[in-house]
């Protein structure tokens, strides 16, 4: 602790503070240097030591930035009102609706009458609380009466899908629409659609009602039109146009019931891969082998285009050979067939020996449907599949939800050619083919839970329901539109809120900057569904909200959100510690020492320096 | 007042956690295998995750819906006196390995990591489907875990371990994005049932060999294959199945009941206080069997159209256009709402926002790196005059 003494004295001054030193103070006996000093205490090493003090303090939030767990911010906020918006709001679409009464007398069919009891009787049939995906409470409907003579409209649609008076006029087009359900459709459509209105992005479903001297009969068409020919009076006219419109076009003809997810085949990044196998289950007997090339740009084609505002869906075949089915079947004398029923059905696909989910193509989040084309050995044929109710069953095929569908497909002759030592390689027939891709088509549709019968059956009677060679007509497409859009936006909204919940419950691990714009574009795409679905336009909002599921899917699964690798604070702790603890004890303890040596230093030189003034 | 409403609110979420799950439909089974223990004197771990594997497969689950880990070879073992042969009992009467074994994850890649992966589904893009846990919100999943284990953790490979809240925190992970419905855990390991300890998400059962404190022992050693081949725990596990085929209906709580700690010289112990069902009711082919629910096609979807697969050609074509032209058209509306909804992003920001926006904009679309260069290199030097000036 040596002290900075001024400068340097003269030999006079030394000798005589020697000699003052050896002598107790006679010139200055108040001065004491324990408690006194006579210069004023240095800065230099105060200064040192409180500089190294305050750069450690500057560099220390410079350290903690750089320490820090980079978080990608996530809009938990929006997330959170996007969750709380989906489930108090369930999604509801706009719909117009249209009914057209031609050859009715239009004073005693008042439009005004017809509209307001169209309207009572579509209240009643759709009494349960709105469900998503459906209508929303201020549909439209309006009526046209046209008797040929004059027409009266009760609104005025904007759209140029609605009904031009007159249009129907000539007896001959009467007649068509009684005899061919096909031509009909087609004259139909020419005069109602098609629509190009970019107001209104939803068209109009109308329900053309004809009076004829005939027997009650109701068609519903590919397109978005239905009607009922017949001497039909005034209220049946009204219920069965009401339940066309609610059950028919609005529900899709399923049941009311909350959306499924067992019939949403759709995979999590929107793609389908459908896998279409033909099984020969015992080669010895018979090989069959198809030409599915053309049935696929045939058959197959059409229909994944008409699914494309629903998911993306891309096709494989292949042929296996060596595939048994596992349940067993008896031989029955009556129907001369093997018999398999309903109840070994769940035992039918061994999965042992049909390898059929061999794809490399299909990502590990896309849906797969298997269709299986099963061709019995030579023992089991003909293998017939017996309903519940004894009869036989005239698909011979059946499916199983969020699975696929199997036909069996027995060949002509079941007699073996047992000499031959070569293999019988056979090809299935186009007309057979075309036959069995008819009931796969019907399992597609059953698998997306439509129907695939050709009827409707309703409380006020039963209706034809048109097919289209898409495999799906275009108010079915709609219905599809409608419930995919819900369903994705609410398992959007789901994950989203695991996402943020998962996030925020671990406040230490990284979360990369991909997955906050997986999260940003997702919220944006779910908008954008939400924003077209107000406008009615259903083909882009359902293709939006595949969208925004997939990019939640991406955002929720990203390989690098696993607890087991995030920071723990001991881990950052125990690796900081050894170095920052010691040094910063050290220089605290100096900068302190520091101090109060230089206050008390201050102190004896204030001291001194009271007591000069107060002698002088 | 507030605790009421927060009682109230928690109530009401389990209620709807639960009532959810009772109305999804239970769709299919799925089955987790897992061996963590590799070396040659733990065959038996081996041997009790290949007898379960054949038990489920005979059950009716097949292949594609079981993931088997095995950490280590035992079959091909350069010990295996048998080679290509797994037994699980002295009389060698089964051997495990004899057809079609599918191993997911073999050796190395049975991780703690690979195994927090499958269960909770987040793997890396390239990781293929067969390795992968597709199930969904109407599946039952079995977990069987063996090994070396203790308290509150199970041992993997040797060298690391896997935490009871590590299991825990996956399984609530699992619930929280529905990937199953109901989840059975098995644990045949020293003391574990506290693997499970941590557990609290709804409709998780779980069965573990030995209580804490509590060792699980195996069964018999074979004289002839060297070490012992099968654990107590799991003896009793397939003595109770080989009696079943795929059509019995025995309940879980028969199972869960067959064990006697005297047999087993450890307490099975088994935590139903997340189940909501009643295990009388539950049959063991929920989690042990395969189920496929199926309806019957009623009839084919006809087209009054019908196409003849030649024809077909020339329609197609023209087909095609009317509908592109269709698609355009709804494009267009996608990309007009797009562009709209940017634009009007834009627009909201300040003058200042905007000037930088575009000074950003242009200084990314450059393309031409000399231009660039360019564009700076005369920036620099009008600053350079700029400063030269100011500081006169």
């Amino acid at each position: 602790m040596a002290e900075i003494s001024e400068s340097p004295s003269q030999p006079s001054e030394e000798k005589s503070r020697r000699t003052q030193m050896s002598e107790p103070h006679e010139s200055d006996p108040d001065f004491d240097p324990k408690t006194m000093r006579k210069t004023k205490p240095g800065l230099k090493r105060l200064i040192l030591t409180l500089s190294v003090l305050f750069s450690f303090i500057l560099g220390f939030p410079l350290l903690w930035k750089s320490i820090e767990i980079y978080r990608a911010p996530l809009p938990f906020q929006s997330i959170e009102s996007f969750s709380a918006q989906i489930d108090s709001n369930p999604l509801l679409f706009p719909c117009q609706f249209q009914a057209v009464f031609i050859g009715f007398d239009s004073k005693s069919f008042r439009a005004n009458e017809l509209e307001s009891a169209i309207e009572k009787r579509m209240f009643e049939l759709n009494s349960k609380a709105s469900q998503c995906g459906t209508c929303n409470d201020n549909y439209t409907v309006s009526v046209v009466v046209d008797s040929g003579s004059d027409c009266v409209e009760t609104k005025n649609l904007k759209s140029s899908c609605s009904w031009k008076c007159g249009t129907i006029n000539k007896f001959d087009s009467f007649e068509k629409l009684k005899d061919n359900d096909e031509e009909a459709d087609e004259l139909l459509q020419s005069m109602l659609g098609p629509c190009h209105d970019s107001g209104f992005g939803g068209r109009v479903y109308s329900g053309v009602v004809v009076n004829a001297e005939e027997e009650v009969r109701a068609v519903v068409g590919k397109y978005r039109h239905a009607w009922i020919t017949g001497s039909i009076s005034e209220e049946e006219a009204v219920s069965r146009i009401a339940e066309i419109f609610v059950k028919v076009f609005v529900n899709g003809g399923k049941e009311e019931g909350s959306i499924q997810g067992e019939f949403m085949p759709v995979g999590a990044d929107g793609k389908i891969v459908l896998s279409f196998n033909l099984l020969n289950a015992d080669p010895r007997d018979w090989i069959y082998d198809w030409n599915f090339h053309e049935v696929e740009e045939a058959l197959v084609h059409p229909v994944i285009e008409a699914l494309q505002p629903i998911a993306n869906v891309t096709v494989e075949s292949q042929v296996l050979y060596y595939t048994p089915k596992s349940s067993l079947s008896f031989w029955d004398d009556k129907r001369a067939s093997h018999i398999f029923s309903t109840k070994d059905l769940p035992f039918f696909v061994n999965s042992n020996e049909w390898h059929l989910d061999t794809s490399a193509a299909a990502g590990g989040r896309s849906k797969i449907l298997q269709f299986v084309v099963y061709i019995p050995s030579a023992k089991e044929c003909p293998l017939q599949l017996i309903l519940p109710n004894g009869e036989i069953s005239e698909t011979n095929g059946f499916i199983s939800p969020m699975w696929g569908g199997i036909v069996v497909w027995n060949p002509k002759s079941c007699i073996k050619e047992s000499d031959t030592k070569d293999v019988v390689r056979n090809k299935i027939s186009p007309e057979d083919l075309q036959k069995l891709f008819e009931v796969v088509m019907g399992q597609l549709r059953q698998l997306f839970g439509l129907k695939s019968t050709n009827l409707y059956v309703g409380i006020s009677g039963t209706s034809i329901l048109l097919g289209s060679e898409r495999g799906f007509t275009e108010w079915e497409l709609d219905v599809l539109s409608r419930h995919h859009t819900c369903f994705n936006l609410h398992s959007c909204a789901t994950t989203l809120g695991s996402l943020s919940r998962l996030v925020q419950s671990l406040p230490r691990m990284i979360i990369k900057d991909e997955i906050g714009k997986q999260v940003k574009f997702s919220l944006e795409a779910a908008k954008l569904a939400q924003n077209n679905a107000s406008f009615g336009i259903y083909d882009a909002s359902a293709v939006s909200s595949r969208q925004s599921r997939s990019l939640a899917e991406d955002a929720f699964f990203h390989p690098s959100i696993m607890s087991i690798s995030y920071y723990s604070f001991e881990h950052c702790f125990a690796v900081y510690s050894p170095f920052f603890l010691p040094v910063l004890m050290h220089v605290i303890l100096a900068a302190l020492r520091e101090w109060k040596r230089y206050k008390q230093e201050n102190k004896k030189y204030l001291a001194w320096k009271t007591k000069a003034k107060v002698t002088s | 007042m507030l605790l009421l409403l927060c009682l109230g609110n928690i109530g009401n979420s389990v209620a709807h956690l639960s009532s959810s799950s009772e109305s999804t439909l239970h769709t299919n089974n799925w089955a987790v295998l897992v061996c963590t223990s590799r070396f040659w004197f733990n065959y038996r771990h081996m041997a009790n995750t290949l007898s379960l594997y054949r038990t489920v497969k005979r059950l009716g689950i097949p292949d594609e819906r079981i993931i088997l880990m095995l950490a280590d070879d035992m079959a091909c073992n350069a010990r295996n006196k048998y080679p290509a042969q797994v037994f699980n009992n002295e009389n060698h009467k089964l051997n495990l390995y004899g057809d079609n074994v599918e191993v997911d994850y073999r050796g190395y890649e049975v991780t703690v990591e690979n195994f927090l992966r499958v269960l909770t589904g987040r793997h890396e893009a390239a990781v293929p489907r067969s390795k992968r846990l597709l199930s969904d919100e109407g599946s039952h999943i079995l977990l069987y875990m063996t090994g070396h284990g203790g308290d509150e953790f199970l041992k993997f490979q040797d060298s690391e371990e896997l935490q009871s809240h590590d299991l825990a925190d996956a399984v609530k992970q699992m619930k929280e994005k529905r990937r199953f419905k109901e989840l059975l855990i098995m644990v045949d390991t020293c003391q574990a049932s506290t693997l499970f300890s941590q557990l609290h998400s709804p409709g998780v059962l779980a069965i573990g060999s030995s209580m804490k404190g509590e060792n699980s022992y195996s069964h018999h050693l074979d004289p002839d294959v060297g070490v012992s081949v099968v654990d107590r725990f799991t003896y009793y596990t397939l003595a109770f199945f080989e009696k079943l085929n795929m059509y019995d209906n025995a309940s879980l709580s028969s199972f869960f009941n067959s064990f006697n700690p005297n047999l087993l010289m450890s307490t099975a112990y088994y935590r139903m206080d997340l189940y909501q069902r009643r295990l009388e009711e539950v049959p063991v082919t929920n989690f042990f069997g395969s189920v496929m629910e199926t309806l019957h096609t009623d009839s084919a979807y006809k087209s009054h159209r019908s196409i003849d697969i030649g024809e077909a050609k020339i329609k197609k074509r023209t087909d095609q256009s009317i509908s592109g032209s269709d698609r355009r058209i709804l494009r267009n509306m996608n990309n007009k709402d797009q562009v709209s909804n940017l634009s009007t992003e834009e627009n909201s920001q300040d003058s200042f926002g905007q000037l930088w926006n575009s000074v950003l904009s242009k200084v990314t679309t450059t393309e031409n790196v000399d231009e660039f260069v360019c564009h700076g290199l005369l920036l620099m030097l009008s600053l350079l005059v700029a400063s030269t000036w100011l500081s006169h």
